[in-house]
């Protein structure tokens, strides 16, 4: 995986699977789908002669602009998923997202509060689960998502006791 | 951290004897008491003046329509409607009385411990040693019969740990000495367990007037965009020729007055003071509230100034403390998180040099200063370079960032000036975040991640070498910082354990790390 500028030196992402690429396709349908769906009604009911109102331009521009920005999404979401990772320092726990806007962020095991395991029905299916860390901030919004399910049990596993062994008062 | 096993449902707590039913099963050092019996009647007075409103309205109205007060079939109805109200009246009071019976509370081993309910019964205990915050709050009715509420803050945003409602002022005093003295690790003697222990004394380190209390609404924010408000309604008015937009202002200025009075009546009189139980902060007109915050409690804060408070030199402090939570609002839970509401730099300094007693730096004045008012690198601070002026042209000498020994400054806003201070061993976790027109000029922003609340820290446009620096650093320094944390408390640890209360009154807050709470004797 490719390092990005402002990710630190001499780091090896692990990916997250290929898989999650489905889970986000899944998502992606059951939001852009729908809503194309019903922005197209207008253009039907226009070009039925019922509604006089939309002139035919904008029935068309409509759902035509928002499909592209919806392909635009789908065409985005491998790169996506490839621009997810994670990384286990001795005292930290890195996680980057993002191609465009990127973030990195480094969670100190001595902050976390607890970590969830979560696994959604189209993840099941696929043998996958989402891990999130919580430190006492609501402002650490890190989960690691498409995970396979062992590796996701070894990791909770792993920060759990590295947690413990490095716990500090608030 | 928050240790909050809540509604354990009549099981006894964990350790202690079982104070399952029965007042009088005496725990080792803490008796289970109950709140001031009045308490319902002063927090549920609105629930009867509901009733007195529902069944007064009818009659009120018939009054003004010029109608006889009573119907003429009245006297068949009257039993029937007596009846009801009393019943009502009835079932009110015995929920009251019985919400007041089955609510106690006891203050034993390293615990405060409220038992509550009588359907769904719930037995809350907490941590003493992981108190965050102690409030005595006076709303205008309890202060009247000469009550005050207690609020006990954890480590959790959502709400009060411990709320004990309402306790005779003398009394709240007392519990929260007590508590503030076994959170601190004070022993009493172990021939007098149940001796209590003596408010810590204090030392007021400043106020504010009320004409700068007036000053700083006058001259805040708020105020400038409601001159704004209404010179575009004038404006607007005169132009259109039209008077309609008159009246838009009547209810705008009867929420801001309200809003106004809201402030004032907070920030009236406000107090602060250092105490070997931390700091302390008292304010209120009508509702006083006294705050006490432990020592080492703080997990950032922000100095800022608006635009016209520069006339007279005016700082504002803000702060996150765990168990406060997130702000609902400016004119809400906002002077809760204040620490400081108007004060000249001095003021500002020395309230920061009660939170931050070690600023980590030989000359905090310089550094300090640079990052109230100072532009480009004075004080050693690092700013966004050059060729990403374009992305904040007033503020590219503004924005910056210097890391003393023991935390983090990052300051921002050529007009809107602020300050953001986190200390390093309060650091929670951190992110770079990097878009693509901030790649584009070799920037990013990082992002330190605190308890909820006012204050979030935010570096905008470091050099992206920098930024990246900073990063590791951070993360160095904020690891370094909770091993000393640590280390701090096996110290405290080791030390012999027979420090009176005396000597701990006197022990300075200096030593804000965690009390060891094992050592102690449970019951």
């Amino acid at each position: 995986m490719r390092t990005e500028a402002i990710d630190p030196p001499g780091i090896t992402w692990v990916r997250v699977s290929p898989k999650y690429v489905t889970v986000r396709l899944v998502q992606w349908a059951l939001a852009n789908l729908l809503s194309i769906l019903v922005f197209c009604l207008p253009l039907v009911f226009v070009l039925l002669g019922w509604w006089r109102w939309p002139p035919l331009w904008l029935a068309i521009t409509v759902p035509a602009v928002l499909l592209v920005a919806a392909l635009w999404r789908l065409v985005l979401i491998p790169r996506q998923v490839r621009a997810i990772g994670y990384a286990e320092r001795d005292d930290d726990l890195l996680v980057r997202t993002g191609i465009f806007f990127q973030r990195t962020m480094a969670v100190p095991y001595g902050r976390m509060q607890y970590v969830d395991i979560g696994v959604g029905p189209v993840e099941r299916g696929l043998g996958l689960c989402t891990l999130k860390l919580h430190t006492a901030s609501p402002g650490t919004n890190a989960h690691i998502p498409g995970l396979p399910a062992a590796e996701g049990a070894r990791l909770r596993e792993q920060l759990t006791a590295r947690g413990e062994a490095r716990l500090a008062g608030l | 951290m928050t240790e909050r096993p809540s509604a354990l449902d009549g099981a006894a707590s964990l350790d202690g004897p079982a104070p399952l039913d029965g007042p009088a099963v005496e725990a080792a050092d803490g008796a289970w008491l109950r709140v001031h019996p009045a308490s319902p009647f002063v927090r549920g007075w609105v629930a009867l003046a509901a009733i007195a409103f529902f069944f007064g309205r009818d009659i009120f109205e018939r009054t003004l329509q010029g109608r006889p007060m009573f119907e003429g079939n009245f006297a068949a109805r009257a039993p029937w409607l007596i009846a009801g109200g009393g019943i009502v009246l009835v079932i009110a009071v015995l929920g009251f009385v019985l919400t007041w019976y089955f609510t106690k509370y006891q203050v034993s081993g390293g615990y405060v411990r409220v038992n509550s309910g009588f359907v769904f019964r719930q037995q809350r205990q907490a941590r003493l040693d992981r108190v965050q915050a102690i409030d005595i709050v006076q709303p205008l009715l309890a202060r009247i019969f000469g009550l005050a509420e207690l609020k006990f803050e954890v480590a959790d945003a959502g709400e009060s740990a411990v709320r004990l409602a309402y306790l005779k002022v003398d009394q709240a005093r007392q519990l929260r000495a007590t508590i503030l003295a076994r959170a601190a690790g004070v022993t009493v003697g172990p021939d007098t367990p149940d001796a209590e222990a003596p408010e810590a004394p204090e030392h007021q380190v400043l106020s504010v007037a009320p004409p700068r209390l007036i000053g700083s609404l006058l001259l805040s924010e708020q105020s400038f965009f409601v001159l704004l408000g209404g010179v575009g309604a004038v404006v607007l008015s005169a132009v259109t020729d039209n008077r309609g937009f008159y009246f838009y202002l009547i209810p705008a200025a009867l929420g801001l007055a309200a809003s106004y009075w809201s402030l004032f009546n907070k920030g009236y009189n406000f107090t602060a003071a250092i105490s070997p139980d931390g700091i302390r902060l008292r304010y209120g007109l009508l509702d006083t509230q006294a705050q006490t915050l432990p020592p080492g409690r703080i997990q950032a804060l922000k100095i800022s100034q608006p635009p016209l408070w520069r006339i007279f030199g005016w700082y504002r402090i803000q702060l996150n403390v765990a168990g406060y939570g997130a702000v609902e609002g400016a004119g809400g839970n906002s002077a809760r998180t204040t620490l400081l509401p108007v004060g000249k730099k001095a003021d500002a300094m020395a309230m920061l040099a009660l939170v931050l007693p070690d600023p980590g730096t030989s000359e905090p004045d310089v550094v300090f200063g640079a990052g109230l008012a100072g532009l480009d690198s004075d004080g050693g601070f690092v700013t966004t370079p050059r060729g990403a002026r374009l992305l904040a042209p007033l503020g590219w000498r503004r924005n910056a960032y210097a890391a003393t020994d023991t935390a983090l400054l990052i300051r921002s806003g050529r007009w809107w000036r602020a300050l953001v201070v986190v200390p390093h061993q309060r650091t929670q976790s951190m992110a770079l975040h990097q878009g693509p027109l901030a790649r584009r000029f070799g920037v990013a922003d990082l992002v330190l991640h605190t308890t909820a609340g006012p204050v979030a820290p935010r570096l905008y446009q470091a050099g992206l070498e920098q930024a990246r620096t900073l990063f590791n650093d951070q993360s160095a320094r904020a690891r370094l910082a909770r091993k000393r944390q640590t280390t701090e408390q096996w110290l405290r640890e080791v030390a012999p354990p027979g420090s009176s209360v005396a000597a701990a009154a006197h022990s300075g807050p200096e030593h804000p790390s965690l009390p060891p709470q094992e050592g102690h004797p449970h019951g």
